[in-house]
């Protein structure tokens, strides 16, 4: 199979025998609790220089929690898979805590623009698409899966895809290698003291995610018994053995929403929109994240529980949900 | 008479007139959301609206909050919720019938960019969002719409960078780079006037002109000179009832459709 036309960008590469082998090493399947505090889990399974991955956005379901905590901690040189991204490459970006962003959706606001436009930040541009196969390819154990997208643009040529004509039937189809994240991190709606999650909702690539990557922070709204779980088994998103750690984050997607249980918060995302700048979004970062001693800290200063019971209220879709 | 519309308004309005009943629609960030909730609730109640992050079939609950894409409203009512690999899997197999994209420039060939402007890069003039879902709607649906400002910046020969493919350099080039046959850019909507494809050049064809809108006033604003239609279409102004869903039920706040000047 010849290789017809190579794309520029970086791409991190693992051997697939190697990903085996960590996955055998590393990942206990013993019924271990893992429920830890966010600042545990983040200094224990995050380190400088990682690859990070997480699943749907800061508006919706994201892991905001966590990523706050990533910045508090001071984390360098990450690595972003920013597929369906919002304001999440914004707050790591404007934390300092980014080198590299494989673009899916380099979202959103003028701070982040400015540090890439400054050369602050590199990006390798895909696709939102592209970058969920990677984590597709990446969670089946084979170094690379196929895409007609793509093709023929200068997205592919800034990506690290590759084109070939495909063994079969000669036709030019796109090779997209596969990612394996150092760290996944994803919010989930509830899971018990193992990792066994469920996440209600449509969504990004939350199983592909979880089960690519090498170290996995659960954040979840409520904990629920093992029994819960084995009542309804079809309702687990992802099992406990791909699990590292459970976090204990009740609204821990804010300002976002998780659909079905609150709304998001109007008024605190204008705030974090004003920020025109990365001046301005250091001061918004000071103000809710350096500030702040973690995130029920951080709950009680955008509003705590009446603030919540308000968002919770303005949700009134419930329906398909839990 | 000074205009009782927006220009976002009469770009929403029209592009809602445009999808067809009973199909499939790949629904972009931004203003596609909007006129896709408009072709529904006036139009083509039975299109299946599909987005990226697994919501098939939804009756998106209005108001629409400006920046969100997959939250319960943008999922109200949907037949089904998957994810993402399953949705771009379902467009790349030939089950989606529109793609309705946004972007910031678009080229004679109907290439879209919504990435940088300037030539370098690693250190673009303006850095955009990417493509997000673009590439794979603009490469796997059977055709491609899309909405765009009327500026001179933002129709031009060539784009910086091609995000998302259009007809890419011409005739037969979307099947030579291994694109899906028979796909690619069926219809522009600006501000000023619809857009079609020659079918033999591949080249943008002007086919009908805005309310108020000349020949020549489209095509000053226009950095290449596109195929002109023999006969031009007169587009209708937003209708009245186009305008009260817009500005009462889907948009009250006015944050996409802005308000007259």
């Amino acid at each position: 199979m010849d290789v017809l036309e190579s794309g520029m960008g970086e791409v991190l590469l693992q051997d697939v025998d190697d990903v085996r082998e960590w996955m055998r090493d590393k990942k206990t399947r013993a019924l271990e609790e893992k429920v830890m505090d966010e600042h545990e889990a983040v200094r224990r399974f995050l380190k400088d220089g990682d690859y990070i991955s997480y699943d749907l956005s800061s508006m919706v379901r994201g892991p905001m929690s966590i990523e706050r905590e990533i910045v508090r901690q001071k984390k360098k040189d990450l690595w972003i898979a920013a597929k369906f991204t919002l304001l999440d490459t914004t707050l790591l970006v404007g934390g300092g805590c980014v080198s590299k962003i494989d673009v899916g959706f380099a979202g959103l606001g003028r701070p982040l623009f400015e540090a890439i436009e400054n050369g602050i930040v590199k990006t390798i541009d895909w696709s939102n698409g592209t970058l969920a196969l990677r984590h597709l390819a990446g969670a089946m154990g084979v170094p690379f899966l196929p895409a007609r997208s793509l093709l023929g643009t200068d997205t592919f040529k800034h990506s690290g895809a590759k084109v070939v004509e495909e063994p079969f039937t000669g036709k030019k189809v796109a090779l997209v290698p596969a990612i394996n994240p150092d760290v996944a991190i994803i919010h989930v709606n509830q899971c018990d003291v193992y990792g066994n999650s469920r996440v209600y909702g449509p969504s990004i690539t939350p199983l592909e995610t979880a089960a690519a990557s090498k170290n996995v922070i659960i954040s979840t709204e409520e904990i629920i018994s093992t029994d819960e779980i084995k009542k309804d088994p079809g309702k687990t998103t992802i099992p406990y053995y791909m699990v590292n750690a459970v976090v204990v984050a009740p609204y821990g997607a804010h300002p976002g929403t998780v659909p079905g249980y609150y709304s998001y918060d109007s008024e605190h995302l204008e705030e974090f929109f004003a920020a025109r700048s990365l001046e301005e979004l250091a001061e918004y970062i000071d103000k809710y994240v350096h500030s702040t001693s973690g995130h029920e800290d951080y709950m009680e200063m955008v509003g705590g529980d009446a603030r919540m019971e308000e968002l919770k209220k303005a949700e009134w879709i419930k329906e398909g949900y839990y | 008479m000074s205009k009782t519309y927006t220009d976002v308004e009469q770009m929403i309005c029209l592009s809602s007139r445009l999808i067809e009943d009973n199909r499939t629609v790949f629904v972009g960030y931004g203003m596609p959301q909007i006129a896709a909730i408009l072709a529904q609730k006036l139009y083509s109640p039975n299109i299946c609206q599909v987005y990226e992050y697994g919501a098939i079939g939804p009756e998106v609950a209005t108001p629409f909050k400006r920046n969100m894409m997959a939250d319960a409203r943008n999922s109200y009512r949907s037949y089904s919720w998957m994810s993402m690999n399953r949705m771009m899997a379902q467009a790349q197999m030939g089950y989606i019938d529109y793609g309705f994209l946004g972007a910031a420039q678009i080229d004679k060939y109907g290439n879209i960019n919504s990435t940088i402007i300037g030539k370098d890069y690693e250190k673009p003039k303006k850095r955009f969002t990417g493509s997000g879902g673009g590439n794979e709607v603009a490469s796997l649906c059977w055709k491609t719409i899309v909405l765009m400002q009327h500026e001179k910046r933002r129709f031009l020969e060539r784009v910086d960078f091609i995000t998302s493919p259009g007809y890419l350099d011409g005739p037969g080039a979307r099947e030579n780079a291994g694109l899906p046959r028979d796909s690619g850019p069926h219809r522009v909507v600006s501000s000023k006037a619809l857009f079609d494809f020659d079918v033999k050049s591949k080249v943008m064809r002007l086919i009908g002109l805005c309310p108020g809108v000349t020949k020549e006033d489209v095509l000053e604003n226009m950095e290449f000179e596109p195929v002109v239609a023999d006969k031009l279409e007169q587009l209708g102004p937003p209708t009245e009832d186009e305008l009260k869903i817009l500005r009462e039920e889907i948009d009250p706040d006015r944050v996409v459709i802005g308000r007259i000047d």
